[in-house]
């Protein structure tokens, strides 16, 4: 029973949690850009591409995979402060806001897909492992990368989550989403804020497909493929909550990954996408309340 | 809906029973089959547009994955053609009370939600029903399914071939007209009434006695049927099916004819998927990379048009009316 | 004496550890204005949300006609004549005035009606006029609510809930955010109604109030804490400090 715990349950939970904490950053940044902005981003998938693409092309030239790292996200802000100035803000007051910014974002996504196949073509690369070797951990072997993921990965949800509720920064974020008259009129730059928040939640997603490349390999139809999983974890935890992306990011990531032990690998996004229904059919809004009610 | 609007609508009807005839009369003379098809083929993915658009533009409830029930139209469709039996009417029927069955179940799953959630669930449950078609060996997996037969139509006193083109493109016609006057008539009944009232102001409606879970219910059905039989011409028309029928971008494209036409017209999604259709094909002869065309006319058309070619019509009716 | 049409027998209502209505009792007498007054956060609006059914009380009982209605929807309680209005104007704003009252009279008509055109629903189509003339929106029915003044708004707020002639109409601030001018008409609106239906009234207009009703109750911290005729009440020193100098 031991043994089995070890050698086959453990790599499972340990692979799972590694891809978890890359999708938790992920959805992160979608829950964070719905909860404080009240946009749906169709578009967070091609940023995560986005992403994975620029640090193939960075290392390409001879950056290496640790500054990408800051690079990468540090390049994307500017683009989701542009798409938040001159496409989101111009739905924004509108009474269908909801489905308009999800119709517009769905339209970027289409465009920034293809544009992609014409910029790095249409085929596959795959980053080479930035951490080589494995290590012991409690009597199994585990890949050095995936390790490092997971603890990289947990130190980061925990930052942002610090950035958000425990910071001035974070407070002043809060406000301007949750009452963007009264805090204009305390002097905050709210169209500011909101740029930079959007540009903040799109860089989450670039991050994490910087850290999957090595993982998953890039193509174009990456963004298409991972934003499913994405919207699967904000929606079983809540629009709008860290904890629960948190917490269905890992939910729903060990269920992939330890199902695949039982069922053809083929299966495993059919299943996360059925407990996903079954969660929204006994809790519609999602295991937690978003940081807004409503 | 102001005159203007009912105005531009029916100005919509004319120009899309016009063009109709004169694809067939062009049709007819030059032999080409071609743009026949594609219109028929602009008018199937139209009446999966208009399924989108009873349940966002009439009842208020986005639905990202339609798509589940045009692809199972398609799927039963081409199963009933063949390997069962190559009848028209048996195969419409089948999959009219199939998917209406498989609305009704699937109702139950997706009501419970609201509005974002309600988008983001319907998108799960396509991609799910997606996702396990293609991993489905006996239904073709991820090649689908091919060779299915040319019917034809048994009616009273003559026998239609569904293989000419020229025929095959006016039963659609006919098919999709109908369904629209359908549907139409549906929205100047007391229920029909209740579903603007469902779309404007939700939390009124019980205090008017009504229980909005029945009417969305039944809107929701009804949607379902649109696009099962909508689903069901494709496969006599191309002779195949494929999972990616039931795939995202099939619901998204379904989505944006609705915007593009005009949300809550019903005329304007068929018209807009007609010009989707068209812009598809002319623009894909000048560049591989459509979709970026296509994804930046959708931009612009959220941001400064949200309500579509009938809206933009509409208000220059009006302004002309003031004047 | 003839039963009370309403009766409320110690509702209780606690949201977390608040209490926001507690222990109140009272009895409505068929036809005439009943008001209920107090001031801000005493607890009317989530008295009236416990007897218009949109919650359901911790405890005590409310009948109608001496039914059990404690725990019967907004849907059932509306088929046994209870109708109520929205303080913050609730109507479908995008809908035109006319489909809004149309809207609101088809439950006049059998069911299987819903699917056959209006044209069908003769019950539907007259009882809407009527409410058009009766509230004098007939000039403005194709427009839609949303378009509407504030006070015409309120009025066709009146209007939707007495679509299906209620017995009881929960009115909740009918007058809320109007003119003087719209003001002193609705005041004459709801002395007319109260003639054959029996008026519930939230109000914050005191003269109002007190120049409309037959009887008030007066609440205060989820409290009802006096009721009687407008001028005994109105001379009462427990509702005087209620109200910390408002105009007594």
């Amino acid at each position: 029973m031991l043994e089995s715990l070890q050698y086959i349950f453990a790599p499972q939970i340990i692979n799972g949690l590694s891809i978890g904490v890359a999708v938790i950053l992920m959805a992160l940044g979608l829950t964070i850009i719905f909860g404080l902005l009240d946009v749906i981003n169709m578009s967070h998938g091609e940023f995560y591409a986005a992403g994975a693409f620029l640090s193939v092309s960075l290392m390409s030239i001879g950056i290496s995979f640790w500054w990408t790292l800051i690079l990468v996200p540090v390049l994307l802000i500017p683009f989701g402060i542009l798409m938040q100035e001159l496409l989101i803000k111009k739905v924004f007051h509108h009474k269908d806001r909801h489905i308009l910014t999800l119709l517009l974002t769905f339209g970027v996504a289409t465009i920034l897909e293809d544009l992609y196949k014409i910029i790095w073509g249409a085929n596959t690369a795959k980053p080479a492992t930035p951490i080589t070797g494995a290590s012991e951990v409690l009597g199994v072997m585990f890949p050095n990368y995936r390790l490092f993921l997971m603890v990289f990965g947990a130190a980061l949800i925990f930052a942002v989550w610090l950035l958000i509720y425990k910071t001035a920064i974070g407070s002043i974020v809060r406000a301007a989403t949750l009452d963007r008259d009264m805090s204009a009129s305390l002097g905050i730059p709210v169209n500011k804020v909101y740029a930079l928040t959007f540009a903040f939640g799109v860089a989450l997603a670039a991050l994490s497909g910087v850290l999957l490349a090595p993982i998953y390999s890039v193509f174009p139809t990456m963004g298409k493929d991972f934003i499913l999983m994405a919207f699967a974890v904000v929606i079983v935890g809540g629009l709008g909550s860290i904890k629960g992306a948190v917490i269905a990011g890992i939910l729903l990531t060990q269920l992939q990954s330890l199902s695949s032990l039982y069922i053809s690998p083929v299966w495993s996004d059919p299943i996360v996408f059925a407990v996903m229904v079954l969660v929204l059919m006994f809790k519609p809004s999602g295991l937690y309340a978003g940081m807004k009610n409503g | 809906m102001d005159k203007y609007q009912q105005k531009a609508i029916r100005m919509m009807e004319w120009l899309m029973l016009i063009a109709a005839i004169l694809l067939v009369i062009i049709g007819k003379l030059t032999g080409d089959t071609f743009f026949l098809r594609l219109a028929t083929e602009a008018l199937i993915f139209g009446g999966l547009a208009l399924s989108v658009d009873l349940l966002l533009g009439i009842v208020g409830l986005l639905s990202l994955g339609q798509a589940l029930y045009f692809g199972f139209g398609a799927y039963l469709s081409a199963v009933i053609l063949r390997d069962w039996i190559p009848s028209f009417w048996v195969c419409i029927l089948t999959v009219t009370f199939a998917s209406a069955l498989l609305g009704w179940i699937t109702s139950y799953i997706a009501l419970r939600s609201k509005g974002v959630y309600f988008a983001l669930i319907s998108f799960g449950l396509a991609q799910v029903f997606a996702k396990s078609i293609y991993n489905t060996r006996s239904l073709g997996a991820s090649d689908g399914m091919v060779g299915v037969p040319i019917i034809q139509i048994p009616l009273p006193f003559v026998t239609l071939n569904l293989g000419d083109a020229v025929t095959f493109f006016v039963i659609t016609f006919i098919f999709m007209g109908s369904i629209y006057f359908a549907l139409k008539y549906f929205l100047y009944t007391p229920l029909g009434r209740i579903w603007a009232g469902v779309r404007s102001n939700e939390s009124r409606l019980p205090y008017l006695g009504y229980n909005t879970a029945a009417p969305k219910r039944i809107a929701f059905i009804l949607a379902a049927m649109v696009a099962g039989v909508s689903g069901a011409l494709y496969p006599m028309l191309r002779g195949f099916v494929s999972p990616e029928l039931m795939y995202f971008s099939v619901s998204g494209n379904a989505v944006i004819t609705v915007v593009l036409g005009g949300v809550g017209t019903l005329i304007g999604p068929l018209f807009g998927s007609s010009l989707l259709m068209i812009l598809k094909s002319v623009i894909g002869t000048l560049t591989l990379h459509h979709h970026i065309v296509i994804g930046l006319i959708f931009v612009v058309l959220v941001i400064f048009a949200p309500k579509g070619i009938v809206g933009m019509l509409s208000t220059k009716l009006k302004n002309r009316g003031v004047r | 004496m003839s039963l009370p049409i309403l009766q409320a027998k110690s509702l209780n209502k606690n949201f977390g550890g608040l209490r926001a209505v507690g222990q109140v009792t009272f009895d409505v007498d068929p036809l005439g204005v009943t008001s209920i007054i107090g001031p801000n956060g005493a607890g009317k609006t989530t008295l009236f949300n416990l007897l218009s059914g949109l919650y359901i009380p911790d405890e005590g009982q409310l009948l109608m006609n001496g039914e059990d209605i404690t725990q019967l929807d907004p849907v059932a309680r509306l088929s046994r004549g209870m109708a109520r209005s929205f303080q913050i104007t609730n109507l479908f704003f995008d809908l035109t005035v006319e489909q809004n009252l149309q809207l609101a009279s088809q439950k006049l008509e059998s069911w299987p009606k819903l699917f056959y055109a209006t044209s069908k629903s003769p019950l539907t189509l007259q009882r809407a006029q009527e409410l058009l003339e009766e509230f004098h929106l007939e000039a403005k029915k194709d427009e839609s609510a949303g378009a509407l003044s504030h006070g015409e708004q309120r009025r066709l707020e009146i209007a939707v809930t007495m679509a299906l002639r209620p017995k009881i109409l929960l009115l909740d601030e009918p007058t809320q955010g109007m003119s003087q001018g719209d003001t002193q008409e609705t005041s004459q609106l709801i002395a007319q109604l109260a003639k054959n239906v029996t008026i519930l009234l939230i109000e914050h207009d005191v003269e109002l109030v007190m120049d409309l009703s037959k009887h008030v109750i007066v609440m205060a911290q989820g409290e009802k804490i006096a009721e009687g005729n407008p001028r005994d009440v109105r001379s009462n020193p427990i509702v005087q400090t209620a109200y910390f100098g408002d105009a007594a």
